[in-house]
């Protein structure tokens, strides 16, 4: 999706993981998905790098669907919609 | 099946412990099964009057002070939290070999903090290991 596409989109759920380094995200984004129903998106805020391939990779082997992401104002959003 | 993971550990060194803390946290985003045994000289770390004060090191590049402001300037939990979130977000068994109790002082399980699941022998630890997907010996 463009970046435009990602921005329109009406997330169920923002994880505001910014200042906290690995394993912050990854453990924030685990938690909350309990919070969100099957096909609900989930928005990420991290400021921390590693997020960009961990969140991805780890989407891929639970069966989430990856929508992408991008950087801006120093941090990074991503997108995920839950299987 | 879940896939599993054994650690044996035989460190107190809070850099050691901290590292594993976050390998348990990838551990359980991963929704695997962790047993954790807790060997040697480690049982130091898990005393009731130590663990939440722990401030040997095992790598020097850093005091232990140096290091411990570094994990609350990046929001790195102390790892008996990080060993906590793991065990509340997947099994993650651990035991303390009965020798680490005696090296440390006790092999009561009452003395140890409330991580600690039970005292075990080290065929346990073989036995895991032989099922185990994954295998860290830290």
């Amino acid at each position: 999706m463009t970046t435009e596409e990602l921005k329109a989109i009406q997330a169920d759920k923002v994880v505001d993981s910014r200042g906290t380094a690995c394993p912050g995200p990854l453990l924030a984004v685990k938690q909350a998905m309990a919070d969100i129903p099957s096909g609900g998106v989930m928005q990420i805020l991290s400021s921390d790098a590693g997020t960009k391939r961990d969140i991805p990779r780890w989407a891929a082997k639970k069966g989430h669907e990856y929508l992408g992401d991008f950087e801006e104002a120093g941090f990074f959003t991503l997108y995920l919609k839950k299987a | 099946m879940a896939k599993k993971m054994t650690i044996g550990l035989s460190s107190s060194c809070i850099d050691k412990l901290t590292g594993l803390g976050v390998i348990l946290s990838g551990a359980a985003a991963e929704d695997l099964e962790v047993d954790l045994f807790i060997l040697v000289n480690a049982g130091h770390a898990f005393l009731k009057n130590k663990a939440e004060n722990l401030k040997e090191m095992s790598d020097q590049v850093q005091t232990s002070e140096e290091f411990l402001k570094s994990l609350e300037q990046l929001k790195t939990p102390h790892w008996i939290e990080f060993f906590e979130m793991a065990k509340d977000m997947t099994t993650v068994n651990i035991l303390l070999c009965s020798l680490a109790g005696k090296i440390a002082g006790s092999d009561a399980k009452e003395d140890y903090i409330d991580l600690v699941d039970d005292i075990c022998g080290i065929g346990e630890y073989i036995d895991s290991a032989g099922e185990a997907d994954i295998n860290l010996f830290i």
